[in-house]
């Protein structure tokens, strides 16, 4: 193992050296680092210490994805790495790691906003003729349709979230770390957090 | 969406800065009841051992995730207390801790001294000279295994050397 994450190596605090007389050592080692893309999915097993398994992603494009607000999570697919705090590198690289904002589609939980609400998000306000007509379409019951006024009237959908169903991207943010467990999970950026990394990309558009 | 829960916490870094496992906006009536005196709401906790919780730890808006009250260390093992020798690190002091060392062989004391640096919240304002009680954490960096409990500030207003006092505490 070339890699080791022993501390002998390392200087004192008081700026002294050690002359380590011991090898390396097997639980100390380390591994390669082979960041997460976004492509067709490609995930390795790695066997650790203890017997234990780590999944390390080496290709992902789709990740379990939470509306926290709404309480859903919804499977969708990654469509594309939009920001990253530690570097552009990563990004123009389309790299998935923790804390990566990325963009996911948005229509499954579209379509969960439509059964629950029984309002289609993506639509924009300009077609509500449309609407009347495609509502008629399909068949809910009377009982179903009271259910779903009732939870609509209380319900608002914040306004950064409708811009974004109406382009059917939302952007989120990866919560899991793909390298360790192989998946690309997380959750959709909402409220203050949304709005500050709104403010970061269009930093970067200016640029 | 109202959202003035965040509002004002010092968004400094690159990333969205917040607290672990708290989300902002929650609706459930159990944590809308937790909320600050600002409206926020902020986890803190009770560290424990007797030690109170500053204020500014439960009203602030800063984000540390090794505040003993606001983040994720528990306080547990060793407390020590010491003098500040410098704060000029970001979120770490160093702290010496002076003591007597005993040669038997002339039955007399020497002065021995070791500065200890720990983690310091945002939630204290510690200047040098101040008494510091730090509490055992798990490795927080390379050399930094306490954490800032408790100040007590010093009352001179003379520029102190702290090098040159002897306290045992």
């Amino acid at each position: 193992m070339g890699i080791g994450r022993d501390s002998r190596h390392k200087h004192y605090k008081t700026g002294g050296r050690s002359k380590t007389s011991i090898k390396k050592r097997k639980y100390e080692m380390g591994r390669p680092a082979t960041p997460c893309k976004l492509g067709a999915k490609r995930v390795r097993r790695v066997r650790c210490r203890g017997g234990n398994m780590k999944y390390r992603a080496l290709r992902l494009d789709a990740g379990n994805y939470a509306w926290g607000s709404e309480n859903v999570t919804k499977k969708v697919r990654i469509l594309d790495v939009v920001y990253n705090a530690t570097s552009n590198e990563l990004v123009r690289t389309k790299t998935l790691l923790k804390n990566t904002v990325v963009q996911i589609d948005a229509h499954p939980f579209m379509q969960w906003y439509l059964k629950k609400y029984g309002v289609d998000v993506g639509k924009k306000k300009k077609g509500a003729q449309k609407d009347e007509k495609q509502e008629e379409e399909v068949k809910r019951s009377r009982h179903v349709i009271f259910k779903q006024k009732a939870r609509a009237a209380k319900t608002k959908l914040d306004h950064g979230l409708e811009e974004q169903f109406q382009s059917g991207r939302l952007l989120a943010c990866i919560a899991s770390r793909p390298g360790q467990c192989g998946r690309a999970d997380g959750y959709v950026l909402e409220g203050e957090e949304l709005a500050f990394y709104k403010k970061k990309l269009e930093k970067k558009k200016k640029n | 969406m109202a959202t003035e829960t965040t509002v004002g916490i010092a968004q400094t870094e690159k990333a969205f800065l917040k607290q672990d496992g708290m989300f902002h906006l929650t609706k459930s009536k159990k944590m809308q009841a937790k909320k600050n005196r600002k409206g926020q709401i902020r986890y803190y906790k009770n560290i424990g051992l007797g030690f109170k919780t500053p204020a500014e730890a439960i009203e602030g808006i800063y984000i540390d995730k090794k505040c003993p009250f606001t983040g994720n260390v528990s306080i547990r093992g060793r407390v020590l207390k010491g003098l500040v020798v410098s704060n000029k690190m970001q979120k770490t002091i160093i702290m010496r801790r002076d003591y007597l060392h005993y040669i038997k062989k002339y039955k007399r004391y020497e002065k021995r001294h070791r500065n200890v640096p720990a983690h310091l919240s945002p939630c204290f304002t510690v200047k040098e000279g101040d008494i510091v009680t730090v509490g055992q954490c798990r490795p927080l960096s390379k050399t930094v295994r306490f954490n800032v409990i408790d100040v007590e500030p010093c009352s001179t207003q003379k520029p102190v050397n702290v090098k040159k006092q002897f306290r045992m505490f």
